[in-house]
C-alpha cells in the first residue's frame, strides 16, 4: 500500500515538473539564455563576437561607451526624460483617477475610462505614427490648432529644443490611462468608512485628501512610480518612430542607441549599453521602491 | 444638491469632457485624414469630416513592399492567435504547478528566472534574441516569431494570482474522494478558471497584435511581418504618401478598438490586477 502511494506520488511531481517545463524552456531559451548572451558578447570584440573563437576584452567595451560623449549625453536625455515622464503620467494618471471616481461625475465615467484607456492598447507604432503626423509643420493637427487660438506656430520634432518635449505629451498619452485604471482600482478598495468620519468631523475637501486618500493611496503611489521609471527608462518605440534619435541626438535615449550600435554590429558595445541600462533600471526601480516604502508620507 | 456643487460637478464634466475629447482626437483626425486628398489636409487640417470620401491611400497600400496588404492581415492574424493560444496554455500551466507545488524542489527558480527576464529590457533582450534565434536556426520562421511573443509580461502574474485564491481544501477534497492530478485539473480547476483565462487571452491577443519589434528582428524578409511591422516599413519606405501611412495605421488600429471596446471591462481589469500584483 505505502509503494502505490509512494509511486503515485513521484508520478504526481513529475506531472508537475512536467506542467512547469514549457514555460520554463520558454524563460530559458527567450530570457536567460539571452541576457547571459548578451552579459557575455559586452565583454567581447564586436568583430569576433559572433565567430566560433571569439576574442575576450575585458571591460574595453566599457570603458569605449563611458568614454563616448554621446553617451553621456544619452544617460542624462534618458534620466531627464525619464524624470519628466514619472512626475507627468502619476499625477496625472492621480488627478484623473480622483477626478473619475468623484461621486459627481457618477454617471458617464466608464466613457471617460475608456477614452483614457484607449491609447494603452492601441499599438505603439500605429499611435506614435499619427502623433508625428499631427506635429508636421505643414499638414498636422497641432500648429493647426494652435494659429486657429492665435498662438504662434512651433517647431515641435524639427528642434532639438522641443522634441523631448514633444514625445514626452505623446507618451503621456499613450500610457497615462494605464496608471489612471491603476489607481482607479486602488481608490475602489478604500475604505468609505474614513472618508464618510472625516467628512463629519468638518474636514474640508482638500484636507480630506492630503490626510484620508492620499495615505490610503501610497502603495497605489509606489507601484506605479516604480513602473512608469521601469518602462520610461526603457524607451524606445517612439525614438524609432518620430524621431530616430534626432534631432541632433535631443531624444537619443539609451535603448536606441544602443540599437544602432548594434545596427552598426558594433555587437561589444550595443550589449554593454543594454548591460548598464539592465543594471540601471534595476538599481534605480529597486532605490525608488525602496525609498517609497520606507519614508513615512503621513 | 447646492448651487457651489452643481458648478464644481459641472466643472468636473467640462473638465472630463475635454481631456476625453483630447484622448480620442487623434483616433478621428488618423481616419479623416486619410481619405482627404493632399490638398485638401494642407489647406484645413482641422477638418471634421473630409470634402469628399478619397480612397486613394487605401489603393497606395493594396501593396506594401511588393506584398499585398491581406497577406500582413493574415500574418496579424495568425501570429497573435497561435502566440495567444501558446501563451495561454504554457503560462497557464506553470503557473498552476508552482501555485500547487511550490516546494517542489527548483519550481521556484522558474519563477525568479521569469522575474529576472522581465526586467531586462525587452527591446534590449532582442539583440542576444537575434542571436539565439540564429543558432535555433529560427530565424525567418513564424515558430520564431511566435515563441518569442508566447512568453508575456503579465499573464503569469494573472493566472498566480487566481490560483493562489482557489481554497486549498476544495483540491484535497476531491484527491479524498479519489481524484487523481489529471482530474482534479480537468474537472476541478479548469471549469473555475473560465474567467481568467478568458482574461488573459484578450489581453495577450491586444498585446501580441502590437509588437512589431520581435517581428522584425526574427524576420528575415517581409514576408513574415505582421501589420505594426508593415507600417514601420511604409513610414521609412520613400515616397509613401502620409495619407497610405494613416491609413495603413487605421487598418493596423481597428481591429484592436474594436475588441476592446467589446470587451472594456474585462481588459481593463486585467491590466490593473496583472500590475498590482507585478
Amino acid at each position: 500500500m505505502n509503494a502505490i502511494a509512494a509511486a503515485r506520488r513521484t508520478w504526481n511531481e513529475r506531472l508537475f515538473y512536467l506542467f512547469a517545463l514549457p514555460f520554463a524552456a520558454l524563460v530559458i531559451v527567450f530570457g536567460l539564455w539571452p541576457i547571459a548572451q548578451s552579459i557575455r558578447v559586452a565583454f567581447l570584440d564586436s568583430y569576433t563576437a559572433l565567430s566560433p573563437d571569439p576574442r575576450w576584452v575585458g571591460f574595453a567595451n566599457f570603458e569605449t561607451i563611458f568614454a563616448d560623449p554621446y553617451f553621456h549625453a544619452s544617460l542624462r536625455i534618458t534620466l531627464i526624460f525619464t524624470a519628466l515622464s514619472v512626475v507627468a503620467n502619476v499625477a496625472v494618471a492621480l488627478g484623473l483617477a480622483l477626478a473619475i471616481n468623484s461621486p459627481l461625475v457618477r454617471r458617464g465615467s466608464t466613457f471617460f475610462k475608456l477614452c483614457i484607456f484607449l491609447p494603452v492598447i492601441t499599438p505603439d507604432v500605429a499611435a506614435f505614427i499619427v502623433w508625428k503626423a499631427m506635429y508636421d509643420q505643414d499638414f498636422g493637427a497641432i500648429n493647426a490648432a494652435l494659429a486657429a487660438l492665435g498662438l504662434p506656430p512651433m517647431a515641435f520634432l524639427a528642434r532639438a529644443d522641443s522634441a523631448l518635449w514633444a514625445i514626452t505629451v505623446a507618451e503621456l498619452w499613450k500610457h497615462v490611462g494605464f496608471y489612471t485604471i491603476i489607481f482607479l482600482t486602488n481608490l475602489a478598495l478604500l475604505d468609505p468608512e474614513l472618508d464618510r468620519a472625516a467628512m463629519l468631523d468638518g474636514a474640508s475637501w482638500r484636507q480630506r485628501l492630503v490626510h484620508v486618500t492620499l495615505p490610503q493611496l501610497r502603495p497605489a503611489i509606489t507601484i506605479n512610480a516604480v513602473y512608469a521609471l521601469i518602462q520610461f527608462l526603457k524607451t524606445f518605440t517612439v525614438a524609432v518612430v518620430m524621431t530616430r534619435g534626432g534631432p541632433n541626438f535631443a531624444t537619443n535615449f539609451v535603448s536606441y542607441y544602443a540599437y544602432r550600435r548594434f545596427d552598426e554590429a558594433l555587437y561589444g558595445e550595443a550589449t554593454a549599453m543594454a548591460t548598464t541600462l539592465f543594471v540601471l533600471v534595476g538599481a534605480l526601480g529597486y532605490a525608488m521602491y525602496w525609498a517609497a516604502e520606507r519614508r513615512d508620507w503621513r | 444638491m447646492t448651487a457651489h456643487r452643481r458648478l464644481v460637478q459641472l466643472a468636473a464634466y467640462l473638465g472630463l469632457g475635454a481631456v476625453s475629447l483630447v484622448f480620442v482626437y487623434p483616433y478621428w483626425w488618423m481616419v479623416v485624414s486619410s481619405l482627404r486628398r493632399t490638398q485638401e489636409v494642407m489647406t484645413a487640417p482641422l477638418r471634421l469630416l473630409p470634402e469628399r470620401f478619397d480612397f486613394t491611400a487605401y489603393e497606395q497600400i493594396g501593396r506594401i513592399g511588393g506584398i499585398p496588404l491581406a497577406h500582413y492581415v493574415w500574418n496579424s492574424l495568425a501570429v497573435t492567435i497561435a502566440s495567444t493560444a501558446v501563451a495561454v496554455l504554457v503560462t497557464a500551466l506553470a503557473a498552476y504547478a508552482l501555485s500547487r507545488r511550490p516546494k517542489l524542489r527548483g519550481l521556484q527558480l522558474v519563477r525568479y528566472g521569469f522575474l529576472l527576464t522581465i526586467m531586462y529590457p525587452y527591446m534590449l533582450l532582442l539583440i542576444p534574441v537575434y542571436l539565439v534565434m540564429h543558432q535555433l536556426g529560427l530565424l525567418g520562421s513564424y515558430a520564431g516569431i511566435v515563441l518569442f511573443l508566447s512568453l508575456g509580461p503579465i499573464q503569469f502574474f494573472l493566472f498566480d494570482q487566481f490560483f493562489r485564491s482557489i481554497p486549498k481544501e476544495l483540491i484535497e477534497a476531491a484527491l479524498v474522494d479519489g481524484a487523481g492530478e489529471w482530474q482534479v485539473l480537468w474537472k476541478v480547476v479548469l471549469p473555475m478558471s473560465r474567467n481568467v483565462v478568458g482574461t488573459v487571452t484578450l489581453v495577450t491577443f491586444l498585446l501580441n497584435w502590437a509588437q512589431w519589434f520581435p517581428v522584425i528582428v526574427i524576420s528575415t524578409a517581409p514576408t513574415t511581418y505582421t501589420l505594426p511591422a508593415a507600417l514601420l516599413l511604409l513610414n521609412t519606405e520613400l515616397g509613401a504618401s502620409f495619407q497610405a501611412i494613416l491609413a495603413l495605421a487605421t487598418v493596423t488600429t481597428l481591429p484592436v478598438v474594436v475588441v476592446f471596446l467589446l470587451t472594456q471591462r474585462r481588459v481593463m481589469e486585467g491590466f490593473a490586477a496583472g500590475a498590482v500584483k507585478g
